[in-house]
């Protein structure tokens, strides 16, 4: 046999492909939609790492902050700037107050001009929102004229919410968060050393993601095989010999992928444009980020139209095509297990030498990753056939409808495995990140020390703020319970350049009764704690010794290294000074020193400076957080409010977990599909036995739960199995991350409920089909 | 224009169905007794598949009457119609229709099974059945392992083993060669014949139609009886 008699066989077999009529036509574009959607999705998740580049690259183009001491004098090119980001309905509202010194000060990427005072250009997305009718608060909040739109270099997706607001008097002070720069940009670009363990969990997640599409292909390259196997037979009694008559298949196949790759390359070109302009769990992106890797790209469209073949090939070889139109299954051998334990144990050997290593000993070698989890996950595909027969060979006795169905698995157990190892290899990926995910959990995720309980919301105000009235400006916004005001300043036992200095923190009786236990309080008391707080049990021996009752201080004390004069106010401890304990939930780390108003001079109050305004808020009240937030932005453009929550995940953790939700998402859709088309097209093979059964008495109820004992055996084989696997990679991931073992058995019954949810719902779309093909006049020929 | 004989088992007037603008039957008339063969010829698409499927309540006609025993089959509702055909009437079609991935024995045992009966019982009475049309030996063989005609003796066992009153055959030996559909033909009518099942045969093939007892044409949609010669 020459590559000449194989190419010839091959085009023998594409022509017959487009040439096939009606029904060769529908065969070949079932097979190229599902090619198309898997290549489609094969080449948005080579585009993702780019994504996240591209990201990344904006996130540092438009960077504005400076940690540096050194401020640059005001000059022609320089401006200043201050972050004003705020929350939308959860949402993140990207915001800056901007304000040019200079005709020469730099705009900030993809803005065209400076916004005037009163004055904003946003991005697209928040003009938008802006328009509709429900953001009339945020509105409020953005009293700007819009003049203009943020361009896309300046965006870091189409969905952002972004402004820059233009300003006039931005005050550059030691306490304010207003920078002087003179351009926008990271200064130091040297990437930061990603965290190995988060990289492993970015490759499994590809490898998980892309494993169930490489199935789902080597699926739909088969669609129609059945019906295809039987028109070559026709071919055999022209004079094809088997061989040639299998490369013919192949190449009929090989049509189908090759038109297959036209569609997907179509729907990655839509899909581009789609997720361009939608937005997923967040997360937006320009579709200029989606550009697939051009090697990834060129290895996908080489390695298609192969696994075409090799999978028609292989399919192929368990059929007997003979003349006179007569196609039967080859006497079907026993699968043998040996051969199929060997891709799980490879992968397993391959992520062994990785065992143990950790967050501290180096980087997981990518391709022993890659290469063993795309082994264990791919096992899972030979396993299954062989699980599925060596089952159903051993069921037999019971109803009607359980006889049909597992006489039928008996029979063709192959084609239920490959029904379901889509979903199997899919489950079993889940749940082997799962483990990952919720074992490394804690390594991720830091608990604030905040009890979202007790205050829903906090305000840190930019400046110096009086204390007097700041909680009154709370108390009457709608959806507010309860608001505390505390301030900080700082004394010394000296006027200038103290020996001895300490913070004090000042609120009212209500305010300080959240930080520490006070038998009693009136304005004008004064007290100071044991311990600091419950953050640090140290002793406060030291501080109460230097407060004892008559010691003269000095509140804000000046210092010769710092740019301002302190006020020096100052200050004697007053007798009724008392030593109380610190509150085990204290609100915050606060100072020993904790002083009411009155207990103050009046020459210390331009010292103090705001320490966060504390809000409890009535749950019933819609908005609540909104209203606050219009509050803050009126008193305060530069204050922070934010909500309380008990912990806190890294932000690259979040976002992995975020993508593998998104694109578990796809993936299942996909195979769910995958699985509808092979259920509607084995019922249509079926099509004229139904209707001979129903027409010699059989009941549709019977039929229908055959159906489902056919697609619910192989299914709970395959999560079995599934389970199985994805336990064994997730031990293996966790032993490899050095995170004790631990099964979180909620998240391995939601996957697996996740993969029989979506055979589920195949079963049921299928249902109504299946009782059209039931009817009688199925047996009509003419 | 068919002649209804008083005491038939079944009986249809003036049968009418069209699928679509194609008027499949178009006044056809029907009947016969317990224990006789009736073979409906005529060419293709002239309806006698329909008038059959119409015959046995598979497929409802547009209008006309059939009366089976004394009951009118059109006014029956669909899992009436489906009752009967499960316990009193015996189907073989052209390609038999076995079911591939049970075995023989399963596939004759069948029809027992969805009356009720328990597997051992339903599989040895499908024995039973299965000697007589001389396949008990491939008991244990699924369809794609036997031949043809051994199918289509199959598919006769099955449609015999409720002991069903009405036996219709589709074609019976559409699809065997002439020996083998010969033998079919013989086991069939002998099988009908000593239970005084009666037979209603759809057939194009005169050779077939020799082993009823009265013959009936469909044209167009309408049917006529043959005078036979001898």
């Amino acid at each position: 046999m020459n590559t000449r008699q194989w190419a010839r066989d091959l085009a023998v077999g594409a022509r017959f492909a487009v040439t096939g009529g009606r029904e060769g036509w529908v065969r070949m574009t079932l097979t190229a939609v599902g090619v198309g959607l898997g290549v489609a999705l094969l080449l948005l998740c080579t585009a993702l790492p780019n994504v996240f580049a591209a990201r990344h690259k904006v996130e540092d183009a438009r960077y504005d902050y400076t940690y540096s001491d050194k401020v640059p004098p005001k000059a022609d090119d320089t401006f200043l700037i201050a972050a004003t980001d705020t929350v939308w309905h959860d949402v993140d509202v990207r915001g800056r107050l901007v304000e040019p010194e200079g005709k020469r000060a730099p705009l900030p990427p993809g803005v065209d001009s400076f916004p005037g005072k009163g004055e904003m250009v946003v991005s697209p997305a928040l003009k938008e929102l802006l328009a509709s009718d429900g953001a009339k608060l945020l509105r409020e909040r953005l009293p700007y004229k819009i003049t203009g739109t943020i361009g896309e270099s300046g965006l870091i997706g189409s969905h952002e919410l972004a402004y820059y607001a233009g300003a006039s008097g931005l005050k550059l002070t030691d306490s304010s968060p207003v920078h002087r720069l003179t351009g926008y940009g990271k200064p130091d670009a040297t990437p930061e050393k990603t965290d190995p363990v988060l990289l492993l969990m970015v490759l499994v997640v590809f490898v998980v993601l892309l494993t169930p599409v490489a199935v789902f292909i080597a699926a739909a390259v088969r669609f129609g095989g059945e019906r295809r196997d039987r028109r070559l037979a026709a071919l055999r009694l022209v004079g094809s010999d088997s061989h040639m008559t299998r490369r013919i298949a192949a190449g009929e196949a090989l049509a189908g992928a090759l038109l297959g790759l036209v569609i997907g390359s179509g729907f990655f070109l839509l899909g581009r444009q789609t997720l361009g302009s939608t937005e997923l769990l967040g997360v937006s992106v320009w579709p200029s980020y989606l550009d697939p890797s051009p090697g990834l790209a060129a290895l996908v469209a080489v390695a298609i139209p192969i696994a075409a073949v090799l999978v028609t090939l292989l399919a192929m070889r368990g059929v007997v095509v003979e003349p006179l139109g007569v196609v039967r299954a080859a006497k079907q051998r026993r699968r043998r297990l040996w051969w199929r334990l060997l891709p799980p144990l490879a992968g397993l050997t391959m992520l062994y030498p990785m065992i143990g290593k950790g967050h501290e000993n180096g980087d997981f070698n990518q391709y022993l990753v890659i290469g063993g989890v795309l082994l264990l996950l791919i096992g899972i595909t030979a396993l299954l056939p062989w699980v599925v027969e060596a089952v159903v060979v051993r069921l037999g006795k019971g109803a009607l409808s359980w006889q049909l169905a597992v006489r039928r698995l008996q029979l063709s157990s192959g084609t239920a495995a490959r029904m379901v190892n889509g979903i199997a290899v899919a489950v079993a990926g889940a749940i082997a990140l799962q483990m990952l995910f919720t074992g490394t959990q804690s390594q991720y995720t830091k608990a604030t020390g905040k009890d979202p309980g007790r205050v829903q919301m906090q305000v840190d105000f930019s400046d110096r703020k009086p204390l007097s009235g700041v909680e009154r400006e709370f108390t009457g916004t709608k959806g507010v319970r309860a608001a505390v005001a505390l301030a900080i300043s700082e004394y010394g036992d000296a006027r200038r350049n103290p020996e001895n200095s300490n913070g004090l923190t000042v609120g009212g009786c209500t305010a300080l009764r959240e930080l520490a236990t006070l038998p009693s309080c009136k304005d004008g008391d004064v007290f100071v704690t044991r311990t600091r707080s419950h953050y640090t049990s140290s002793s406060n021996a030291d501080e109460i010794a230097v407060l004892k009752p008559g010691r003269k201080l000095y509140i804000d004390p000046s210092y010769d290294d710092a740019t301002e004069r302190g006020i020096e106010a100052p200050w004697t401890v007053p007798a009724n000074v008392r030593v109380v304990d610190a509150r085990e939930d204290s609100l915050q780390d606060a100072n020993s020193l904790l002083v009411t108003p009155a207990a103050l001079p009046a020459k210390a109050v331009p010292a103090l400076f705001s320490d966060g305004v504390y809000l409890r808020l009535d749950p019933s009240v819609p908005d609540s957080r909104e209203h606050i937030r219009n509050v803050v932005a009126r008193i305060d453009p530069l204050a922070r409010a934010y909500s309380w929550s008990a912990t806190e995940e890294d932000v690259k953790y979040t976002s992995i977990r975020t993508g593998l939700l998104v694109g578990s998402a796809f993936v299942l859709a996909l195979i769910g599909a995958s699985l509808l088309v092979s259920q509607l097209e084995q019922l249509r093979e079926r099509r004229k036995l139904l209707s001979a059964l129903v027409a010699f008495g059989t009941r549709r109820r019977t039929l229908s739960l055959s159906v489902l004992w056919q697609t619910a055996l192989p299914v709970g084989l395959g999560l079995v199995l599934a389970t199985t696997v994805g336990i064994t990679l997730g031990s293996v991931l966790l032993k490899m991350t050095r995170t004790p073992v631990a099964m979180d058995w909620a998240s391995v019954l939601t996957m697996t409920g996740v993969g029989a949810a979506v055979v589920g719902v195949v079963t049921l779309l299928s249902l109504p089909p299946l009782l059209r093909m039931m009817r009688p006049e199925g047996l009509r020929t003419e | 224009m068919t002649t209804s004989h008083p005491g038939s088992l079944l009986t249809a007037h003036d049968l009418r169905k069209a699928y679509g603008p194609t008027h499949a039957l178009d006044g056809a008339e029907f009947s016969i007794h317990s224990g006789e063969v009736v073979a409906i010829m005529g060419p293709s698409g002239s309806g006698k598949s329909t008038l059959l499927h119409c015959l046995a309540g598979i497929v409802p006609p547009d209008s006309g009457s059939i009366t089976y025993d004394g009951r009118e089959l059109t006014k029956m509702s669909d899992a009436q119609r489906s009752a009967l055909r499960r316990s009193e009437f015996g189907f073989v079609f052209q390609f038999g229709q076995l079911v591939p991935e049970l075995t023989c024995v399963e596939n004759v045992a069948l029809p027992l099974r969805l009356n009720g009966a328990s597997r051992k019982d339903a599989e040895r009475t499908a024995l039973g059945w299965m000697e007589r049309l001389e396949v008990d030996d491939l008991k244990a063989k699924r369809p794609g392992e036997v031949s043809g005609g051994q199918g289509q003796r199959v598919a006769v066992a099955r449609a015999l083993v409720t002991g069903p009153r009405l036996l219709f055959a589709d074609e019976p030996t559409g699809a065997l060669d002439s020996l083998n559909g010969e033998r079919v033909m013989e086991l069939l009518t002998d099988a009908a014949r000593s239970t005084n099942a009666a037979v209603v045969l759809v057939t194009h093939e005169a050779r077939v139609a020799a082993y009823s007892d009265r013959e009936i044409v469909v044209r167009d949609g309408k049917s006529r009886d043959v005078e036979r010669a001898i």
